[in-house]
C-alpha cells in the first residue's frame, strides 16, 4: 500500500478513537455512550487490521460487539435508566481526576516520543501458524482461560439471580 | 510504513482517557465502559509490539486478554446488578454501606 494513503488513513483512525473515547466519558444518556462504544470498538477492530492481525479483528468483532456490548446494553435495558437525567455526570473532585490523568498521559509522552521501530515487520500470515502456536507452545494457559471462562459464567449467574430473601420480600 | 511511536502514542492516549473517565464519572456502567477502553488500549499496544517485532506471541496475549476482559464484564454487570436490585444504588460515590 502507498504509505501516504496507510498514514492518512492512521490519522483519521486516531482523531476518531480518540473523539469516540471522550464521547464515551461525556455522554449524558447512558445508552449513548454504550452506542459511542459500539463504534470505538469498530474502529479498533480497524487497527489490528492495519497491524496484519486479521484473526484478531475477527474476534474483536465477535467478542466484544457481539458479546460484551450486548451484555452491556441489555443490562442498561434491565437497569431503570430514567434517573440518570436527575443525576450530575461527574463526581465531585473531577479536576483533581483530570489532572491527575493528563500528568500521566504526559509522563508516557514524554517516553514514547524517542521509541524506534525495527525494519523488518510482521509477515502477512494466516491464522494456520496463530493456531499452530496456541494449541502447541500455549495450551496449558488455553486450557486454564476455558476454566476461567466456566468459572466467570457460573459467577456471573450465582451473583446475579434473585436470593431467596429477595423473592420473599415480595 | 507507520512508525511503532505512532501506535504506542494511541494507546497511551486511550488508555489515559479510559483512566479519566474512570475516575470521573460517577455511573457504574460507564465505568466499566472506561475499563472496556482500557483493555482495548493494551490490545493495540500489544498487537504493535507483536508487528514489529515479527512474533506472534503478541497476538496470543491480546486473545487471552480479550477473554479476560469479557470474564471482568460479566462479573462486573453481574454486582452492578445486584447492588441496584437490593439497594438501588447506582453510583459509586453513593455506595457508603462500608463509610467509605
Amino acid at each position: 500500500m502507498n504509505p501516504l494513503i496507510e498514514q492518512v488513513f492512521y490519522v483519521y483512525f486516531f482523531i476518531s478513537l480518540t473523539i469516540l473515547s471522550i464521547a464515551v466519558i461525556a455522554s449524558k444518556n447512558i445508552i449513548h455512550s454504550a452506542f459511542f462504544l459500539l463504534i470505538f470498538l469498530l474502529h479498533v477492530a480497524a487497527i489490528f487490521l492495519f497491524l496484519n492481525a486479521e484473526f484478531l479483528m475477527i474476534i474483536q468483532i465477535i467478542v466484544y460487539v457481539g458479546g460484551v456490548l450486548a451484555l452491556f446494553i441489555f443490562a442498561i435495558m434491565i437497569m431503570n435508566i430514567k434517573e440518570e437525567f436527575r443525576h450530575k455526570r461527574f463526581v465531585k473532585f473531577s479536576i483533581a481526576g483530570l489532572i491527575t490523568g493528563f500528568l500521566f498521559l504526559a509522563g508516557l509522552y514524554i517516553f514514547l516520543g524517542t521509541v524506534k521501530s525495527p525494519e523488518n515487520v510482521l509477515i502477512k500470515s494466516d491464522v494456520n501458524s496463530l493456531g499452530k502456536l496456541l494449541y502447541s507452545y500455549y495450551f496449558l494457559p488455553f486450557e486454564i482461560l476455558s476454566l476461567v471462562l466456566l468459572i466467570a459464567m457460573i459467577g456471573g449467574i450465582i451473583i446475579a439471580k434473585k436470593t431467596p430473601f429477595d423473592r420473599e420480600g415480595k | 510504513m507507520i512508525p511503532l511511536s505512532w501506535y504506542l502514542l494511541l494507546s497511551a492516549t486511550l488508555f489515559s482517557i479510559g483512566l479519566i473517565g474512570f475516575v470521573i464519572r460517577r455511573d457504574l456502567i460507564v465505568m466499566l465502559m472506561c475499563l472496556e477502553i482500557m483493555f482495548n488500549a493494551v490490545n493495540i499496544a500489544f498487537a504493535s509490539f507483536s508487528y514489529y517485532n515479527s512474533n506472534l506471541t503478541g497476538q496470543i496475549f491480546v486473545l487471552f486478554s480479550i477473554a479476560v476482559a469479557a470474564c471482568e464484564a460479566v462479573i462486573g454487570l453481574a454486582i452492578v446488578l445486584a447492588l441496584v436490585r437490593n439497594t438501588g444504588i447506582n453510583h459509586s460515590d453513593e455506595i457508603v454501606n462500608l463509610r467509605g
